[in-house]
C-alpha cells in the first residue's frame, strides 16, 4: 500500500508507504564500526562518490570506546577541518616515569616550546564519547548513511567472496560489493568469518581505565597547565603494572583526567587482575596526588592489540577489507601508544582503494590490493615493522626493566643526592656503583644499553 | 465495510532521561549533553499502535508536535513500522503547555481522520499525562488511559481496553474514535528491520503543518497556555548525613537511634 | 467549545477552593481525605469556602462525610451513570459544575482516576492544571502556587495560572496529611447541596464491561519501608523478613516491579508511589532520578549496595557497602536479637 502525497482537503497529506524497499546493493560499501577507521574510511569513499552504509552497534559513534587518549592528527586534519572537533587539550607536556613499588619515582618530563604553536604536534587529549560522534557527523555530512544500534553478527558469502553483512536487527541482511572492518580490537566478526585468526595471546594486552572529574582549575595547578595546554603522562615498572609486562597512563582532559593500565593479557591470565592493577596504580604515592579528590565518573575495560607487524592479518579478501584496531594497527612501545592515527591512515587508504577498484567494477582482492599496498609504504606498518622487537626484548627483560631498574635508579638517586658530611665523589662512585650492579655490571650495561637504543630511534 | 483503521500515534522528543543527572555536589540538574531521544513510554504507544494495525489492517501515522529537529521520533516511528509522519511545527506553537499541545495533536488526529490515537502515559520531560484525555476532551472522543492491553472489535467498530486502576483492572468498551494511553512498559517494542530503519533514515520525509494549516494560530504557544512556570527551584536535595558504616553493628546502632 | 474563561475573563468572578472526593464504590479514596484537609488550610488564607465534590451513585454519606471533615459545603451529583467511574460523564458532569459555579481553585487526587478526569476537565475549561503537585500554597493574592518535582526532586517546578480559571491542580496519594476521620454531625446533611445530573447513559462513550479491584496494600502509611531493586536478584526474602522484623512494609523499584518480584502496588517513585516513613532502607538501588522523587520525603533513608559508587549512597543518611544478601539477613537477626532481649 503506497499513499502518495496529495493537498486534497488544503493540507499536504503524508505519505503513507507500508512496504519496505530492500536496499541489497543499493549501497557501494558497508563499513562495520563508526570508529576513526570506519569514519575515515567512510568519509573517504563518500568523497569519492559513493554510496556508503556505516553500521555502528552503539546507540551513537564512540559511545562504546575506551580510550587513553591522545589522539594523533596527521591524517584526520587532511581529512576535516579540525578546527571545529571537539578536543579537549592539547599535549603540552609529556613525561615518562618509572615507578618502583616501594613508592620510588624518577621521571623524565619534556615540555618543547613548539609544542605549543599550532598544530601542536597534532597530539591532543580528547573525549572519544564526543569526538567520534562529530567525525561521523562529518562522514554523514559528506552523504554516508550512519545506522545505529545496529550490531554486525555476520558475513554473507558467495563462494568465498564476502557480499554484505547479517546484523542483529529484523530482515537484518544487507548485500553490498564491499565491506570494511572497521570493528576495533574485539573483532568479532573478522574472526567468525575467518579473515583474521583469533590474536594470540601474546599479541594483546588488556587495558582498563577510569576518568575522574576534577574542576579545571585543579587540572590546571596540579599539571602546572594553562589555556588548552595538557599532560600525558607515562608510568613504568613495579609500581605501575606490578609484575606485569606493560605500563600505565595520566592524561589530562579538560575538566577530568584519564587513569589507566595496559599490560599483557598473558599477565592478566596469570591472575593479576586488571581492577587491581589499576587500584594499586592510583594508590601509588606518584599518582594518588594527581587524581585526589575526583570523583569518577566512568570506568572502563578493553583490549590493545600489540602484535606489531608480525601480527598483522591479511587486509584485503574478496569483497572485504580489514582496517584499524581490526587489522592489529597500534604501536605500543613502551615510549609510543599510537593507534588511532594508523586507524585513520589505514581507513583513508582503504576507502581509496575501493573507490578505485569500484570505478573498475571490481571488488576482489587483487582489485583492492592497493590498499594492502599502500599501507606497507605508509607510516603505519613502517612504524610497526621498527618496533617489532621491542615486545619481545622487554618481555625478556622485564625482572631488570620493571624491577631491579627502578630500584636501583632511586637508590642511586637517593645516593647522590645524599645530604651528609661524605664528599660529593663519594656520592657520586655509589650512586653509579647502584646502577652498573643493577645492569648486571658494565658489560652487561653496555649490552643493554645497545639493545634498547633502537627505543628512541 | 472494515477496510482498516487510522492509527494516529503521538510520539513526543525529550532529553535522554538516562543521561539527565544530578551533580551531587551541587545539586543542579546537568541535562545539557543528554542527547534527544523519542519519550521512552513512547516507544510502548508505536509497539500498540502497529499491533493493532496488526490485528485490523489500516495505517499507522506517526504525529509530534515540536521543532523540526524532533523530526527524528518520526524517523524512529516509521523505523519501527508506522507508515508516515507528521510534523506539527510553527513558531506560534512555541511556549505551549498540554492545552495548546493537546489542541494541536487534536487538531491533527481530526485531519487525519483517525479512528484511534496512541499516546504513551506521559513524557518524561513534563510528565503530567495530560496531553492524551486533553486531546479526547478537545474532540469529543472516548479515551482510555493507562492502558495495559487493546482487544480490537472492528465489526462493532469498539475498541476494548484493560486499564489500570488502583489496586486492580477494569475493562472498558469505547466508540470510535477513541485517544488510548498506554502504561508505560505495557508491551516489548518490536526493534527496527534494518531496510525499514535504513528506509526512515534516508528516504522517509514527514509532511510538515503549521498552526494555520490546522486553523489554530490564534489558539496555541505561551498566550494561550493557561500555566506559567513561576519559579523553578535547583538544588534543594534533601540534606542526608551521607556517612558510610562499614558493619552491620554500626548500622544497626544508627538504626536504634531512629526506631 | 466553552468559552467559560480564557484570556479576558474576569478572575474575580471565580471563588472558593473546590476539592473532587474520588470514591469507587461508595468508598472515599484516602486521598480524597488527604486534600480536603489541605484545601481547608488553602480556603482558610483566601478567605473563601471550601467545597467539596462528590459524583457517584449513592455516595450522600460521602458528602456528609466531607462536611464533617471540613467542607463549608458539598456539591452532590448522585445518579448511577456514575457508577462505576468513567471519563466521559465525569468530565461533563464537572465541566457544568465549573461553569456554572465558577471555582477558583480545583483539587484532585493524582491517582489514575484522579488524571484520567483532570486532564479532560481542564480542556473545556480552559483552566490550568499542574500534574502531580507535592506542594500547595498561596501567594498574598490569592493565586494559587502549585509546585512539582522535576527530574528526581533536584528541582522544584513552581506553576502559576494567573488569567485562567479554575486553577486545578493534582496531587499525589500520600503527601500531605488526612487529619482525623469524623463521623458526620446531625446538621451535616444540611451543608449537602444535589445538584442537577446533566449526563444521560446513552449519551456516554464508553461501557466498563469488568472491574476487578481489592486486596492490596497501602505502603504510603507504612514507618518503616524496605525497599528492594534490581540487586535484589530475584531473591526477596531478605527484605520480606526485615520488615516484618522491623514491623514495616516491603517496596521497590521499578525495575523489580517488572521482573515481577515484588507486586506493581508496591513500586515507589515517579510511577509509583510516594513514601514518607521515618525510615527508608534501599537495598540493590542504584538511586535513579524517578525513584528517588519517591522517597525524598523519608525521614532517614539507609542505602545498601555492592557498588561503592551508587548514587543511592549520595541521598542516604547511612550507607554500607556489601551485597544485601548478606546485610540484611545479619540486620535482621540482630534486630529479632535485641527484641528478644527486650521481651
Ligand atoms: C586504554 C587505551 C588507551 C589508548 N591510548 C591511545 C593513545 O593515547 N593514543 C592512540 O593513538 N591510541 C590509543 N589507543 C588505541 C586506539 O584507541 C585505537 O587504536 C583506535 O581507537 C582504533 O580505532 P578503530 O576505529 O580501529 O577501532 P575502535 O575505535 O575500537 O572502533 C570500533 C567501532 O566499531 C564498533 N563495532 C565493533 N563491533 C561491531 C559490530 N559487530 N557491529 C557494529 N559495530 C561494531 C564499535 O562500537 C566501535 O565504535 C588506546 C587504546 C586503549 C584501549
Ligand atoms: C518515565 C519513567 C518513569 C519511571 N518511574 C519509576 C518509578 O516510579 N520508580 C522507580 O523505581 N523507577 C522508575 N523508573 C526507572 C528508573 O529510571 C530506574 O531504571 C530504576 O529505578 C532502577 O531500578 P534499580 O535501582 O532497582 O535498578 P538498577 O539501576 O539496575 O540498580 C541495581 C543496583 O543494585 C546494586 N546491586 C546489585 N547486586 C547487589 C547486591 N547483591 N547487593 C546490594 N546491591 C546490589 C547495583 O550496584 C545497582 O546499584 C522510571 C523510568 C522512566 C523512564
Ligand atoms: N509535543 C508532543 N507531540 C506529540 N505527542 C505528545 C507531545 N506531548 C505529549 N505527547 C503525547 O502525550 C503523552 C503524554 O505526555 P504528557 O502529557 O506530556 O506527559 C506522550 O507520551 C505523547 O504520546
Amino acid at each position: 500500500m503506497s499513499r502518495e502525497a496529495t493537498t486534497a482537503g488544503g493540507l499536504q497529506r503524508p505519505t503513507l508507504r507500508t512496504e519496505t524497499p530492500s536496499y541489497d546493493d543499493a549501497f557501494d560499501a558497508v563499513v562495520v564500526g563508526a570508529g576513526l577507521a570506519g569514519t575515515a574510511a567512510a568519509l573517504t569513499m563518500a568523497r569519492d562518490g559513493l554510496d556508503v552504509l556505516m553500521l555502528e552497534r552503539g546507540p551513537a559513534p564512540g559511545t562504546k570506546n575506551v580510550f587513553g587518549g591522545v589522539l594523533y592528527t596527521p591524517t584526520i586534519r587532511e581529512l576535516v577541518d579540525i578546527d571545529g572537533a571537539p578536543l579537549e587539550r592539547y599535549v603540552a607536556e609529556k613525561r615518562f616515569s618509572i615507578l618502583s613499588s616501594d613508592g620510588d619515582e624518577t621521571a623524565i618530563s619534556m615540555r618543547p616550546g613548539a609544542w605549543r604553536d599550532e598544530p601542536h604536534n597534532d597530539s591532543y587529549t580528547v573525549l572519544r564519547r564526543r569526538f567520534d560522534e562529530w567525525f561521523a557527523k562529518q562522514a554523514v555530512e559528506a552523504g554516508v548513511t550512519l545506522v545505529t544500534e545496529t550490531t554486525v553478527t555476520g558475513l554473507l558469502r558467495d563462494g568465498g567472496a564476502v557480499v554484505g553483512v547479517t546484523t542483529d536487527r529484523p530482515d537484518g541482511e544487507i548485500h553490498a560489493p564491499v565491506v570494511v572492518l572497521a570493528e576495533g580490537a574485539n573483532s568479532l566478526v573478522s574472526e567468525g568469518a575467518e579473515l583474521k585468526e583469533r590474536p594470540e595471546r601474546d599479541a594483546v594486552a588488556v587495558s582498563v581505565k577510569e576518568v575522574f572529574k576534577l574542576d579545571r582549575d585543579t587540572i590546571d595547578d596540579r599539571f602546572r597547565l594553562d589555556g588548552d595546554a595538557g599532560a600525558a603522562y607515562q608510568y613504568f615498572g613495579e609500581g605501575a603494572v606490578g609484575e606485569a609486562v606493560g605500563g600505565g597512563f595520566v592524561y589530562t582532559n579538560k575538566r577530568s583526567v584519564s587513569v589507566g593500565v595496559v599490560y599483557r593479557v598473558e599477565d592478566a591470565a596469570a591472575g593479576q587482575t586488571p581492577e587491581a592493577t589499576l587500584d594499586a596504580f592510583e594508590s601509588h604515592p606518584a599518582v594518588a596526588p594527581l587524581v585526589r579528590g575526583g570523583r569518577r565518573i566512568e570506568y572502563s575495560a578493553h583490549v590493545v592489540p600489540e602484535g606489531g607487524a608480525r601480527a598483522m592479518p591479511d587486509l584485503v579478501h574478496d569483497g572485504a577489507v580489514v582496517v584499524g584496531d581490526a587489522a592489529g594497527l597500534v604501536l605500543n612501545s613502551g615510549v609510543h601508544l599510537e593507534g588511532t592515527n594508523m586507524a585513520v591512515e589505514s581507513g583513508y587508504h582503504a576507502g581509496k582503494a575501493i573507490a578505485a577498484a569500484l570505478a573498475d567494477g571490481r571488488s576482489d582482492a587483487e582489485a583492492l590490493a592497493a590498499y594492502a599496498r599502500d599501507l606497507d609504504q605508509s607510516f603505519v606498518v613502517e612504524n610497526l615493522r621498527h618496533y617489532d622487537w621491542f615486545q619481545r626484548t622487554i618481555a625478556a627483560d622485564r625482572q631488570f626493566l620493571f624491577e631491579d631498574l627502578p630500584r636501583a635508579l632511586a637508590s642511586a638517586e637517593t645516593e647522590y643526592f645524599k645530604m651528609d658530611r661524605a664528599s660529593k665523589d663519594e656520592h657520586t662512585g655509589a650512586a653509579r656503583d647502584h646502577l652498573v650492579a643493577a645492569a648486571g655490571g658494565w658489560f652487561g650495561a653496555a649490552k643493554r644499553a645497545w639493545r634498547f637504543r633502537r627505543m628512541l630511534s | 465495510m472494515n477496510d482498516g483503521w487510522n492509527i494516529v500515534v503521538c510520539v513526543k522528543q525529550v532529553p535522554d532521561a538516562d543521561d539527565v543527572t544530578i551533580d551531587p555536589d551541587t545539586g543542579t540538574l546537568n541535562r545539557s549533553d543528554a542527547p534527544a531521544v523519542l519519550n521512552k513510554p513512547d516507544h510502548n504507544a508505536v509497539e500498540s499502535a502497529l499491533a493493532l494495525r496488526d490485528a485490523v489492517g489500516g495505517t499507522v501515522t506517526a504525529v509530534t508536535m515540536g521543532p523540526p529537529p524532533a523530526s527524528a521520533v518520526l524517523q524512529a516511528a516509521v523505523a519501527a513500522g508506522a507508515d508516515g509522519g507528521v510534523l506539527l511545527t510553527d513558531r506560534a506553537f512555541g511556549g505551549s503547555d498540554t492545552w495548546p499541545t493537546s489542541l494541536a495533536l487534536a487538531r491533527a488526529a481530526e485531519e487525519l481522520d483517525a479512528d484511534v490515537v496512541i499516546c504513551g502515559e506521559e513524557s518524561t520531560d513534563s510528565s503530567t499525562g495530560q496531553v492524551p484525555p486533553g486531546i479526547a476532551a478537545h474532540n469529543g472522543w472516548a479515551q482510555l488511559t493507562y492502558t495495559e492491553s487493546l482487544d480490537p472489535r472492528p465489526d462493532e467498530g469498539v475498541l476494548v481496553g484493560t486499564r489500570d486502576v488502583e489496586g486492580g483492572y477494569e475493562r472498558v468498551a469505547t466508540a470510535l474514535p477513541v485517544v488510548v494511553a498506554m502504561v508505560f512498559g505495557a508491551n516489548d517494542p518490536r526493534p527496527a528491520g534494518l531496510h525499514r530503519k535504513i528506509f526512515a533514515e534516508t528516504e522517509f520525509e514527514p509532511v510538515q503543518w503549521t498552526a494555520a494549516d490546522l486553523g489554530i494560530e490564534d489558539r496555541v504557544g505561551l498566550v494561550n497556555s493557561p500555566t506559567k512556570v513561576g519559579g523553578m527551584d535547583t538544588a534543594s536535595p534533601v540534606e542526608r548525613e551521607r556517612t558510610r558504616v562499614d558493619s552491620v553493628e554500626a548500622l544497626y546502632d544508627h538504626l536504634a537511634e531512629v526506631l | 467549545m466553552s468559552a467559560a474563561s480564557g484570556p479576558g475573563i474576569d478572575v474575580a468572578d471565580y471563588r472558593d477552593v473546590w476539592v473532587f472526593v474520588e470514591q469507587h464504590e461508595g468508598e472515599a479514596a484516602p486521598v480524597s481525605w488527604e486534600l480536603l484537609a489541605k484545601g481547608r488550610e488553602l480556603a482558610d488564607e483566601t478567605g473563601e469556602s471550601l467545597v467539596a465534590l462528590v459524583v457517584g451513585d449513592g455516595v450522600a454519606h460521602l458528602a456528609e462525610e466531607a462536611v464533617a471533615r471540613g467542607a463549608d459545603r458539598a456539591l452532590l451529583a448522585d445518579d448511577p451513570v456514575f457508577e462505576p467511574y468513567r471519563a466521559d460523564p465525569y468530565g461533563e458532569q464537572f465541566r457544568a459544575l465549573v461553569e456554572a459555579r465558577k471555582p477558583s481553585i480545583v483539587l484532585i487526587g493524582g491517582t489514575h482516576t484522579g488524571r484520567d478526569f483532570a486532564g479532560r476537565v481542564a480542556v473545556p475549561a480552559h483552566a490550568g492544571l499542574t500534574a502531580d503537585c507535592t506542594e500547595l500554597a498561596v501567594d498574598e493574592e490569592g493565586l494559587l502556587l502549585a509546585s512539582r518535582p522535576t527530574f528526581g526532586g533536584s528541582a522544584m517546578a513552581t506553576i502559576k495560572c494567573p488569567a485562567h480559571r479554575p486553577q486545578m491542580a493534582t496531587v499525589r496519594a500520600g503527601v500531605f496529611d488526612a487529619g482525623e476521620p469524623a463521623e458526620p454531625t446531625e446538621n451535616a446533611a444540611d451543608a449537602v447541596e444535589s445538584v442537577e445530573v446533566v449526563v444521560a447513559e446513552e449519551d456516554t462513550l464508553s461501557t466498563v464491561l469488568e472491574r476487578v479491584v481489592g486486596g492490596v496494600v497501602d505502603i504510603t502509611d507504612a514507618d518503616v519501608i524496605v525497599a528492594g531493586g534490581a540487586g535484589c536478584e530475584g531473591d526477596v526474602t531478605p527484605l520480606v523478613e526485615l520488615a516484618e522484623a522491623l514491623g514495616g512494609e516491603v517496596a521497590a523499584t521499578r525495575a523489580a516491579v517488572e521482573e515481577g518480584w515484588v507486586e506493581p502496588a508496591r513500586q515507589v517513585g515517579q510511577t509509583g508511589k510516594t513514601v514518607r516513613p521515618q525510615l527508608y532502607i534501599a537495598a540493590g538501588i542504584s538511586g535513579a532520578v524517578q525513584h528517588l522523587e519517591g522517597m525524598n520525603g523519608s525521614d532517614v533513608v539507609v542505602a545498601v549496595n555492592t557498588d561503592p559508587n551508587a548514587p543511592i549512597f549520595e541521598h542516604a543518611d547511612y550507607g554500607i557497602v556489601g551485597d544485601l544478601h548478606e546485610v540484611l539477613p545479619a540486620l535482621t537477626a540482630m534486630v529479632r536479637e535485641k527484641q528478644e532481649v527486650a521481651a
